[in-house]
């Protein structure tokens, strides 16, 4: 069981002071002054601050990646890399672009909800939801908080395990997070509870569930279960232009594991998130991955099947219209024998958008007896659009069972006729096929998730199909 | 219905490519009467279908020719504006749309075709549903599967039928809705054209076996051979094709 009682922070920063009401806003670009500016606001342990500046020295020390999409644009000089999460809202509802205010009312979302999505509000019912789902959860044992307050109050079980999966030297992205992270949720559950409600970001209090720079850490004990959803339909309007997130997980044995995204950045942003878990002996990870926004996203959830009898499952959907390119998908690398995995990508390209499937599916030598498929099928709803797959088998045995079905279609003048035969206008008919065609990983998404993204996709259908 | 509503189809010649393929068709079906269309493969049956229901992929080639509704002229219109202007196409070749469900397809198309007068809420529309698909002897996990994915050729004839009965259209046109189905089947489906016509739907059953006119009596039979009807009687203008098949028609065309 995990000691609630909070341990003393013995490793204090030294030289800064931190006063209460100070509005703190780093100066734009990247250096190790505002990586220390950083640490020392949150008041962090020495470790972590030498840790953001080991970080910053690989991020510096790395070359962009020359595959996925075009990376070449970000000025990483000209990026706020920390505020304080009221000031980069909208200041009023009328701030907002009128794209954003446009489409919160035809999805239908409440007055409240409006306002707090748009950030002109920080204060909603979620407040009041946090406060007794958190009663329910100290009671089992459960921690749910933001990453800082989870650096604050549980330090030794944070430094246990943070950074251990994705370390910063991981990838370039993973070691700008690592410098400059903020906020993100922290989750622990101890050995044998089931959390059944899922947890969600949205229910924390601050703001800081839309920042830029993330970074979530998840240990679910042996046997335990939790369900975490983050993001929203929602368009989240953000003066930022570079999301760059990290999510580690640590599923034990027999445990099970849900982490379900819906992200749908504004279109000016870029959306470069590393997420792994780490799935022991008989647990059960899952990734459900839905990407609608962003002008560029660059996400490939993976599971390390380490235990013998793990299973891992990545369930991703993915909608690029104009100017958007959604390069995602999974990996799966199997270090243990009976392992099992499974990748389900399903795309839909619109007026000119770009959709890739990327994925790894890696079977080491100690991996006997494996199985894993990959279903990856796209749709293109016009000539303008495309869809690319890059599918990586890297098999180093004999004893496997490897399935691998990929498929591009359109949407066929048949299913079009056959449905405005039946009274149905061709744009509602479209918009019933791609839902038709998205339907087996949208059906495994909580039920306001999905009425939502179905509406979503159908909106952003109706604004670029003729 | 109106008594005096009619589908008439007037002087329709019409080409797939550049092959012509109907020549200069003109029948006129009236409320809760059924026509059978028989003729043997390649006469241009389906292509009836498909045109009065508005195929994009078929080109009307006269343009004198008219196809109305209660005096409504459809050549111009959107097969989605048809269907909501009460005509119904039971297609030979059902295609599967993966994810699109059912029971959801009906109701969307029930609420589209329908009157808001006579719209029915969820629960009862589900109870019509299943009632209905009882009386066709479809299972009703068939319901709340994807349209058609894995249907053997019998369950989608049954499901085009099923699709028919609830949304209750003013004319239908059943192209071969018999062809893959057994005795059993037939029976059934032929019980569901009888309820039909009562009801007062207009029929045009297009049909290559005279098989299912046994259970369902036709009020007129027509002839469709390379593309022309070459003639038109009672039921046993039906009986004559079971004996002798097309040959007379199809000789006298050769000549």
């Amino acid at each position: 069981m995990v000691q609630t009682t909070v341990t003393p922070i013995t490793d204090y920063r030294f030289g800064f002071s931190k006063p209460e009401n100070y509005v703190f806003k780093a100066k734009k670009g990247l250096n190790s002054m505002v990586v220390e500016e950083i640490s020392a606001h949150k008041n962090e342990p020495e470790w972590m601050r030498e840790f953001r500046l080991r970080a910053l020295s690989i991020f510096y020390s790395k070359k962009l990646p020359t595959w996925g999409g075009d990376l070449t644009t970000i000025n990483f000089d000209n990026i706020y890399y920390y505020i304080k999460p009221t000031e980069k809202k909208a200041k009023s509802w009328a701030d907002l672009p009128a794209e954003i205010r446009d489409t919160y009312d035809r999805i239908g979302i409440p007055e409240a909800e409006k306002k707090y999505l748009g950030g002109v509000s920080a204060q909603y019912e979620s407040e009041v939801v946090y406060k007794s789902i958190q009663s329910t959860l100290s009671k089992k044992g459960v921690i749910f908080l933001d990453m800082d307050s989870g650096l604050k109050q549980y330090p030794d079980l944070v430094r246990e395990y943070f950074g251990k999966i994705i370390p910063p030297a991981d990838n370039k992205f993973s070691a700008l997070n690592s410098a400059v992270w903020s906020g993100g949720s922290f989750i622990y559950v101890p050995p044998g509870v089931h959390v059944e409600l899922p947890l969600q970001a949205y229910f924390r209090i601050n703001a800081a569930n839309m920042g830029q720079f993330e970074r979530t850490l998840i240990i679910a004990d042996e046997g335990s279960y939790v369900h975490y959803v983050e993001g929203c339909t929602a368009p989240i309007y953000t003066t930022d232009s570079l999301h760059s997130a990290v999510v580690e997980i640590y599923v034990k044995k027999g445990a099970r594991v849900r982490y379900t995204t819906i992200q749908n950045w504004s279109t000016n942003t870029y959306n470069l998130v590393t997420k792994r878990m780490r799935v022991e002996e008989e647990a059960f990870g899952e990734w459900i991955d839905g990407n609608i926004g962003s002008k560029l996203t660059m996400k490939y959830p993976s599971v390390y099947l380490m235990g013998k009898g793990a299973r891992g499952e990545v369930l991703s959907v993915a909608y690029a219209g104009a100017g958007q390119h959604q390069d995602a998908g999974g990996k799966a690398i199997h270090f243990a024998p009976y392992t099992t995995s499974k990748i389900t990508s399903k795309s839909v390209s619109c007026a000119g958008g770009r959709t890739s499937y990327r994925g790894l599916i890696q079977v080491l030598p100690s991996a006997k007896g494996a199985k894993t498929k990959v279903v990856c099928d796209a749709l293109l709803i016009d000539d303008a659009s495309r869809s690319d797959t890059y599918p990586t088998m890297d098999i180093r045995l004999n004893d496997v069972s490897i399935e691998h079905e990929a498929t591009v279609s359109k949407i066929g003048d048949e299913q079009l006729f056959y449905l405005q035969s039946r009274g149905i206008k061709k744009a509602d008919a479209e918009a019933m096929i791609v839902n038709g065609f998205i339907e087996p990983i949208v059906k495994e998404l909580p039920l306001e998730y999905a009425v939502e993204l179905n509406r979503l996709i159908q909106l952003e259908m109706e604004g670029s199909v003729g | 219905m109106k008594s005096n509503s009619s589908f008439k189809i007037k002087n329709l010649s019409v080409d797939l490519g550049k092959k012509q393929i109907l020549k200069d068709i003109t029948l006129e079906v009236q409320v809760g009467k059924l026509h059978a269309l028989m003729g043997p493969n390649g006469s241009g049956k389906s292509t009836l279908g498909q045109t009065l229901m508005g195929n994009p992929n078929y080109e009307i080639k006269n343009k004198n020719a008219n196809i109305k509704i209660d005096g409504k002229n459809l050549t111009n219109l959107k097969s989605d504006d048809r269907a909501r202007l009460g005509l119904f196409l039971a297609f030979q070749n059902p295609i599967s749309i993966p994810g699109v469900n059912v029971a959801n397809l009906l109701k969307t198309a029930v609420n589209l075709i329908k009157k808001k007068s006579k719209q029915q809420n969820v629960w009862e529309f589900n109870k019509l549903l299943v009632s209905k698909a009882k009386l066709l002897g479809i299972k009703q996990e068939f319901l709340s599967r994807s349209l058609n994915e894995e249907f053997s050729g019998g369950e989608k004839k049954k499901l085009e039928m099923l699709q028919a009965v609830v949304i209750c259209p003013k004319f239908a046109i059943f192209d071969e809705i018999d062809t893959g189905l057994d005795i059993d089947a037939l029976k059934v489906v032929a019980r569901g054209l009888s309820q039909m016509k009562k009801q007062g739907t207009g029929i045009l059953l297009i049909t290559h076996y005279q098989r299912i006119l046994r259970f369902v009596k036709p009020d007129f039979v027509h002839i469709l051979v390379d593309g022309r009807i070459v003639e038109s009687d009672g039921y046993k203008l039906a009986q004559t094709v079971e004996k002798n098949g097309y040959k007379k028609w199809v000789k006298i065309i050769r000549e």
